[in-house]
This record gives C-alpha cells, structure tokens and sequence, in this order.
C-alpha cells in the first residue's frame, strides 16, 4: 500500500501527468516523435531506452526546458501546448539532471535550501534585517532541510561546498534539493549513473523510500536494466525518439521489439 | 647604472626620507582603489549573474549621478532627488532585463555584449536630451557630505585627508558590507548566488531568472549611482567620467570576472599601486603613467598568478 500523498484534486491512481502526441525537433535532428505515455499518481514510471533516444529531452518537455512543435502536456487536469518551467516548479515538478547541476559554490545546506525558494514569502524588507516573520520562516524551513539532510545520510557534509564533494555524494545532494521542493512529481534522470554498487543500492532505496513515505510520483530514467526492473512500476520504451513499448516490467521484458532494440543488444 | 638607481633605489629612499608623503600617496591611492573597487563591483554583479560583461556600467555611474544632479537643477529637493535617481535606476533595471536580456536570452555572450553598448549609447542621447550635456557640480552640500580637509600630524611631518574622502572609504565599506550580507544571508542573495553558479538548475526550483536580472541590475544601478556622487563630488559631473570604467578593465583582470571579493581587493592594489607609482616612478617616464600603469600592474600580478587574485586554479579536464 502506499501512502495517499497530499493530494490536490488528483487520487493515488488516477493519471497526474500525460503527454499527448509529443514531437520535438531540434533543427533537423528529431529528438522525439509523436510520443504519448501517463504517468499516474503514486506510481514510478521508468522511462528506458539507447542513447539519444529522446529521454532527457521528454523530461525538458515535461518541466518546461524544451517546447515541442507538437502535442500536449496534461499535468494535473490543465492541458498545455508547452510548460514553463517556473510554473512546472510552482506546481510541485521537480527534478534531477543527467549531468548533476548543483550550485557549486553553495554548501549542501544551502544547495537544498535553494529547493524551498518558492515556499519562502518571508518579506525582504525583514530579511534584511534577519528578524521578525523572515527569521521565524527561515527557522521553519531549516528545520525541513536537516530531515531531508537525515534522510539521505548526509549530515557529515552539511557544511562543504558540493563542488568539493565526489560525484556519488553530488547526486545525492540533487536528490535533497529536488526532494526540498516537496514535489508531486519528482523527474530523476539517470540517478544512479557513474555510481558503483553500493552507492546504486542506497540511491535504490531513497527513491523506493520517497515513493513509500511521501507517495511522491516519480518519472526515472536509468539505464541499469536490473535496477529498472526492480523499481518500477510502468516502463515506457523509447528508441529513436519513438515509443516503441509501455507496460509493466513483465510485459516489456517479453516484448519483441524491445528485445530486438534494446535489451538484446549490449551496450 | 643611472637610471637602474633611479628606478630601482632612489623611490624607496624617498618613500624612506618623507615618510608623511608615503602616507598621503597612500591614502590617495586608497581612495580611488575604493572607488575602482566598486566600479568594478558593478560589473561582477551583473556578469555573475547573467554572464553579460556590461559595457555600460562607466555610463551607469555618469547616468545615475547625472540624473541626481538634474533633478535638483529642476529644483527638486536633494534627497527627493537621490530618492528619484534611485527610481530612475530601477526603472532603467527593468527595462533592460525587459527589452534586452529577455529578448536576447540563449544568444551568444557576445550578442549580450554588443548589445550593452547600445544600451551605453541610449544612455547619453537620454542623459544628454534631458539634462544637457553641460558638465555639472555635484550637489555635495545639499546631501550633507563633508567639506574641507583634516590634517593630522604624523611621521614628522603632516597629512591631509579630505573629508569627503574619508566619506567615500566609509560609505563604500558600508555598502560592501552590506551587500555580502546580502547575498549570504538573504532568500533572494541565495537565489543570486544558485543563478550566478547554474540557470537550468535555478530554474529548476522555480527560481525566475528575469526577476534575478532585474535585481542584480538594480543592485548594479545603485552602486554606480554612489559611486557617480563620489567620483562626481572629487571632480565634477560629466560624460568624461565615463573613462573611469577604463580603470575597472585591470581590476577584473587582476580580481577575476566573477568575484566579489577580488573586485574589492584589485581595486585597493590598483588604486594604490597606481598612486604610488605615479608619485615615485611617473617623473622617471615622464607623466601619462597613469594611463597605463593600471594594466601594467594587472599583466605584472598575472604573470605570478594566472588564475587572479581569488580564483582558484583551472585544471581543464581532458
Ligand atoms: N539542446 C539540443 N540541441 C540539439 N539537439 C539536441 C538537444 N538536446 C537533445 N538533442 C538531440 O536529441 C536527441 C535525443 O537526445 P536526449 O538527450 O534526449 O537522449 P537521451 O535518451 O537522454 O540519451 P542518453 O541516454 O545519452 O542520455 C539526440 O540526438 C540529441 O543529440
Ligand atoms: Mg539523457
């Protein structure tokens, strides 16, 4: 069972997200092609296929980085040509990059603090003055970010500059800040890439626990096929910037084409 | 043998025999560095934050101080006057981030940097259409700022220090100090600080990188506004004073593009090693050493550091 998640309007089950005939075309190169999936609340939905497949660039469309020529995005009952990501933030879509984008020269504290800038309303004027009301809030939300800190294990680097930290760490520190947005929908891309087993088993596990605890809905992209299996609730296949299979881990282990196309080849 | 005595000896025997002289040229010196400091300052801000190198920042500080004066010529009281040249400084942030940054986004950096110097260009058509371009005197009275000098007796020998300069140092370290607080302590500096470091991960949670421009050239406005009424109360209020931007040019290429503290530090070096070598060295070369002894300084420090004054050490991945 999972836990029913703060809800606003959308049931644990129902769809939260869908894309509706997507294109997306980057001069000639076409990064995706008439791609529609759901992502429903509560559930992780992996997100697989070969490099340059279209992945990171259907996250980009789904949190408003890249515009598609065509198609839809619903999140949340409201159909949109495109998002944007400040309203993709505010309305509780969150995520991880690829290629980890941290705020390097922030401590990691400050980095996950940077996760509740749009929950702080705290006026200027008194944040100027660190007193009153914008005290009082910072407080509040330090308080958040030592769990999320507690959470992932990461209270002896609370204070180091992420820049200094190795990669595995960095990820992490990611996660938390994406995580201090308190998300409806979390968008991991690749999380686990580069890390060795062990640091793959812990990641396994705060993203198992995020789903479990918070019933946040999370999109994941990973190319460990194992971990995909294991985590995932629904899988969408994309190759070329097509969808060529979506169902349960079972069923798209079993189908053909993906076989033919991804699984049975080793890359 | 002469010559190698006059430069490499005979300055510091002199530094040695009038030590009251040594203190005056670096107090001097000080002071421009203080004020290149916070030239230099406006452009770290807004290349932090937008990675535009903003050609525009010299006719900022004339703009700013500019409009300050030719309110009160209209016959607007001082302060309601430095009250407007503040508006006037935000709405010109606005506009910019409005008409030009928003548009211009994901262009090339040196697109954005063309496009400064158009900005500098409307800048004096406007200064020029509404206020003249007659140079003006500085309302320095009117805002209260000091007149005169102090002297104190030291070394043997005496020291003058105009107040006004005093003022400057003071108000300028106030203004530093505030603006480090903040960008460390505050919501919003914290938003700064995510932006400068990487846009799409600011975006990511919900951070408006239009608002954040705007902001930082606001912020960037305010500073030159201050340092239009300091440099002006020292000479007066023209479009010449432009060129003072030339002078911020060494101070990033010694305190590096991007960093707060190396503006503030390049600028003190700067301000006084010019100072000092005007006063000791420039008779040797025969004046006109101090344009360019700034970037002389700047090459020189480079030389021993390539990577500036705070920076940290490049190591390209391969
Ligand atoms: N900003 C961009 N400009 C031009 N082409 C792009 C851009 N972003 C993506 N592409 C192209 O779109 C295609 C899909 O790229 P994408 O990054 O989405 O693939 P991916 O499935 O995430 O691959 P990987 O597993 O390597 O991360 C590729 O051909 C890529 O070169
Ligand atoms: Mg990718």
């Amino acid at each position: 069972m999972r836990a029913p998640g703060s809800d606003k309007g959308v049931a644990a089950g129902d769809v939260l997200l869908a894309v509706d005939n997507v294109s997306l075309n980057f001069g000639g190169v076409k990064a995706i092609t008439d791609v529609s999936f759901d992502i429903r609340k509560g559930e992780i939905r992996a997100i697989i296929g070969p490099n340059g497949a279209g992945k990171t660039s259907m996250l980009n469309v789904i949190n408003g980085f890249y515009h598609p020529q065509q198609g839809r995005i619903t999140y949340r009952g409201e159909t949109r040509q495109k998002m944007r990501p400040y309203v993709a933030a505010s309305q509780g879509i969150s995520r991880t990059f690829q290629n980890v984008a941290l705020f390097k020269g922030m401590s990691t504290l400050d980095n996950i603090m940077a996760g509740r800038t749009l929950k702080m309303r705290g006026s200027f004027f008194w944040q100027l003055f660190r007193h009153g009301p914008a005290m009082r809030e910072e407080i509040e939300h330090r308080k958040v970010v030592e769990e999320i800190i507690d959470f992932l294990e990461i209270q002896a680097i609370r204070k180091t500059p992420v820049g200094k930290l190795p990669y595995g760490l960095q990820k992490r520190v990611e996660l938390g800040r994406a995580l201090a947005m308190e998300p409806d929908l979390l968008l991991l891309d690749e999380p686990m890439a580069g890390m060795n087993l062990e640091e793959k088993e812990d990641m396994s596990r705060f993203i198992i626990d995020v789903n479990n605890q918070y019933g946040t809905t999370i999109a994941l992209i990973e190319h460990d096929i194992g971990v995909v299996m294991d985590l995932s609730d629904r899988i969408v296949v994309l190759e070329y910037g097509r969808k060529i299979a979506d169902g349960t881990p079972d069923q798209v282990k079993s189908d053909q084409t993906v076989i033919d196309a991804y699984l049975g080849v080793p890359h | 043998m002469n010559l190698l005595y006059a430069l490499f000896v005979d300055p510091w025997v002199q530094m040695g025999q009038a030590p009251d002289l040594l203190v005056q040229t670096l107090w001097e010196g000080l002071v421009s560095g203080v004020l290149y400091a916070l030239i230099a300052l406006g452009f770290v801000l807004i290349f932090k934050a937008s990675g535009v190198f903003n050609f525009a920042q010299g006719i900022m500080v004339v703009f700013a101080a500019l409009t300050l004066v030719g309110f009160y010529e209209m016959g607007v009281p001082a302060f309601l006057a430095l009250a407007l040249a503040v508006g006037v400084m935000f709405l010109l942030a606005v506009t910019v981030e409005r008409v030009v940054l928003r548009p211009l986004v994901n262009q090339p950096d040196i697109i954005l940097f063309m496009a400064t110097f158009g900005i500098t260009y409307v800048l004096i058509g406007l200064g020029e259409l509404i206020f003249g371009g007659n140079p003006k005197r500085m309302i320095t009275e009117q805002l209260y700022l000091p007149k005169g000098a102090v002297e104190f007796k030291i070394l043997g020998g005496f020291v003058s220090l105009q107040k006004i300069d005093i003022a400057a140092a003071i108000i300028a370290a106030i203004m530093i100090a505030v603006l480090a607080f903040f960008f460390q302590k505050t919501r919003i500096g914290r938003a700064l600080r995510a932006v400068a470091d990487s846009h799409k991960a600011a975006l990511s949670v919900g951070i408006s990188l239009n608002q954040i421009w705007a902001i930082v050239w606001f912020t960037a406005g305010i500073v030159a506004l201050v340092t239009g009424i300091m440099w002006g109360a020292r000479s007066e209020v023209s479009f010449a004073l432009q060129v003072i931007a030339l002078k911020a040019l060494p101070v990033l290429i010694l305190g590096g593009f991007t960093s707060v503290p190396g503006a503030i530090v390049g600028g003190l070096i700067i301000g006084i090693g010019e100072k000092l070598g005007e006063f000791y060295w420039g008779p040797l070369v025969g004046g006109g050493i101090e344009s360019w002894l700034a970037y002389f300084i700047a090459l020189a420090f480079l030389l021993f550091r390539p990577q500036g004054l705070f920076g940290e050490k490049i190591i390209e991945r391969i």
